[in-house]
């Protein structure tokens, strides 16, 4: 370790030791006032935690490094991400809400009628968590590996196993979560620096997330560095596949889709979502600017490097451009609080979700109806370190850069639950056989390019890895439309319900 | 009307009469509003290229001080989802006013 670092590593622990305190200090206060997630705190508090929630390390480290490297390219993530919450609200926050299902794998048992459908939304659930989980360990891998001057390898082991024991020490002491603390530190740590480094470098600083265009002026004028030309990466297919992948995923990702039984009734639910998405927009009106920041500072110094290295350190590009712009030790040690504290809380909320779809979902509701609250729970337990070792052996060797490796699970949702959600809300015909058969037919169609892409080319540019619910999706509803009409309708109990509580509620 | 199996009936292209017809128009026209101004834009970034990596009239235009796309889709394109939101909320909350067997709010 160099001094350089002692003082981020400092404050890293400090961040995280507050966070462990504060939510003692709240359960012993509170205790018995939380419901499912915590007291209500409003609408604006709700969209904090919504955001809070959201927020990873895709977000704070993954999305500046691809635009770093992909410029214009990498918006479809900025907007895929945010725009994926407008179909969330238009088309499911109030019926999900009105069905009164809290997960994914209980939605989808309990609309289809079906245990196999269940068991099979519940193991993608679970994919979902392990896939999502790899891409948070390889920022939480680099930053380690930074913080302690480590490789890559000893960084991710280091700390998976201080995030495991995060999450298992705040299991054991019953910490509660404070989302609006989490978020508040978010976005001061992601914008103070920024702040930092546009006045550093002679930008408007007071509002650095729309003072930047000249910074993309000055790239193209000194250096000839295109940092927007719209399709110098990819094309337009590429661009709008992604895109879409995105707001599908997001709009069916299990963990974001349970958030909505937070807040007491569906007016706050639905206004608690415009102000999360306010606030996720303010990190991502962010994120560009530093990767600008990065290519001026790079041109500036003569010291570009070559694209292997670039994609090397891409995914903690935001905390190198802190480093490169020259801020005080300090102020990069709250960036990577920041960072650490989104990737950290990510993987504590999936590991749990996970490891509880496990043992509830699959163990107690498929194997051992009669399991003891203590087995369910001591074999929930077991899963988070048994999930644990999976993400990390896999992140040993990443396949990817964090918002790509994330993008592989938005498209694993956008193809499986976002259709059987779509369909189980809007169409009452929708029957267990076509969710099943679309749910397989849509992770074939996640994984076809790693599985077919080498025999079959076509198939790699018609579903790529990160983007494949373009077609995917479509396809997957078709699937299950096709399959529901030659098989027989759902119990009308579900379709009654369907029809006057979820739809029929005003009427 | 009576006939139960289509009373058990919810289908998105062929809402109930009531409040799902409402619900429905108000969700397709968000729903335009957010493919046009999103995919649709991008189209028309395409269409106007003039080069292999997109240059064309819309890249070579500012708008303080950012290449006019680059604005558009980084900066204006996630507050027009925020704009979209809202609007769903005020016409979806009035909607369900008009509809309401109460006036008190409690029926949500």
């Amino acid at each position: 370790m160099t001094d350089a670092n002692l003082v981020p590593l400092l404050i890293v622990t400090a961040a995280l030791a507050t966070f462990i305190i504060t939510g003692l200090r709240a359960r012993a206060r509170e205790a018995g006032d939380y419901g499912f997630g915590g007291r209500y705190i409003g609408r604006i508090g709700g969209g904090a935690a919504i955001a809070s929630n959201w927020m990873s390390a895709a977000s704070f480290l993954g999305m500046g490094g691809l635009l770093y490297l992909q410029g214009y390219y990498a918006l479809a993530y900025v907007i895929g991400w945010t725009g994926g919450y407008v179909l969330l609200l238009v088309l499911m926050a109030g019926q999900i809400r009105r069905f009164g299902k809290y997960t994914a794998p209980d939605f989808v048992g309990d609309r289809y009628a079906s245990p196999g459908a269940r068991l099979i939304s519940a193991a993608i659930s679970i994919t979902i968590s392990v896939i999502y989980c790899t891409a948070q360990f390889k920022g939480i891998g680099m930053l380690f590996g930074w913080l302690f001057a480590t490789d890559y390898r000893t960084g991710v082991i280091l700390g998976a196993t201080v995030a495991v024991g995060y999450v298992i020490l705040s299991g054991m002491l019953g910490v509660a979560r404070n989302q609006q603390l989490q978020y508040t530190l978010l976005i001061v740590s992601f914008i103070l620096p920024l702040m930092a480094l546009a006045h550093k470098l002679g930008y408007f600083w007071v509002l650095p997330q729309f003072g930047y265009g000249v910074a993309i002026q000055d790239l193209k004028r000194e250096f000839g560095i295109n940092f927007a030309a719209p399709f110098a990466s990819a094309g337009l297919f590429q661009w709008v596949a992604l895109c879409f992948t995105l707001m599908v995923g997001t709009a069916g990702l299990p963990h974001v889709l349970s958030r909505f039984y937070v807040v007491p009734n569906i007016r706050d639910a639905r206004w608690s979502l415009v102000w999360g998405l306010f606030f996720i927009a303010l990190i991502y009106w962010s994120a560009p600017a530093y990767a600008v920041f990065a290519r001026l500072l790079e041109a500036r110094s003569g010291m570009a490097p070559p694209p292997v290295a670039a994609g090397k350190m891409a995914d903690i590009i935001v905390i190198k451009t802190a480093v490169m712009g020259g801020l005080p030790s300090w102020m990069i040690g709250i960036l990577a609080a920041g960072a650490m504290s989104a990737a950290f809380f990510t993987v504590a909320g999936l590991l749990i979700t996970g490891a509880a779809s496990l043992s509830h979902d699959i163990y107690y509701r498929l194997i051992n109806p009669r399991a003891s609250e203590g087995s369910k729970m001591a074999l929930a337990k077991g899963a988070v370190v048994v999930l644990a070792a999976i993400v990390l052996a896999i992140a040993l060797n990443p396949p990817g850069l964090i918002a790509e490796i994330t993008a592989v699970a938005f498209a694993l949702a956008g193809n499986t639950i976002f259709p059987a959600f779509l369909l189980g809300i809007w169409w009452s015909r929708a029957n267990r056989h076509g969710v099943i058969a679309g749910m397989l037919t849509g992770v074939l169609i996640t994984f076809s390019t790693p599985l077919f892409g080498g025999l079959v080319p076509a198939v790699a540019k018609v579903f790529p890895l990160t983007s494949s619910a373009l077609i995917g999706a479509p396809l997957v509803i078709g699937v299950m439309i096709v399959v529901s009409l030659l098989t027989p309708p759902p119990p009308e109990a579900v379709r009654r319900f369907l029809a006057e509580q979820v739809h029929g509620h005003m009427d | 009307m009576n006939d139960p199996q289509k009373l058990c009936d919810v289908n998105f292209f062929r809402p109930r009469k009531g409040y799902m017809t409402g619900e429905v128009a108000i969700i397709a026209a968000v729903l335009v509003g957010w493919a046009v101004a999103n995919f649709g834009f991008q189209g028309v970034l395409a269409l106007l290229a003039q080069s292999p990596d997109g240059e064309g009239i819309l890249t070579r235009l500012t708008f303080l001080s950012f290449p006019w796309h680059f604005w558009f889709t980084g900066q204006f394109l996630p507050l027009w989802f925020i704009i979209l939101c809202v609007l769903f909320n005020i016409y979806i909350d009035r909607h369900t006013e008009q509809h309401s067997r109460r006036r008190d709010r409690s029926h949500d």
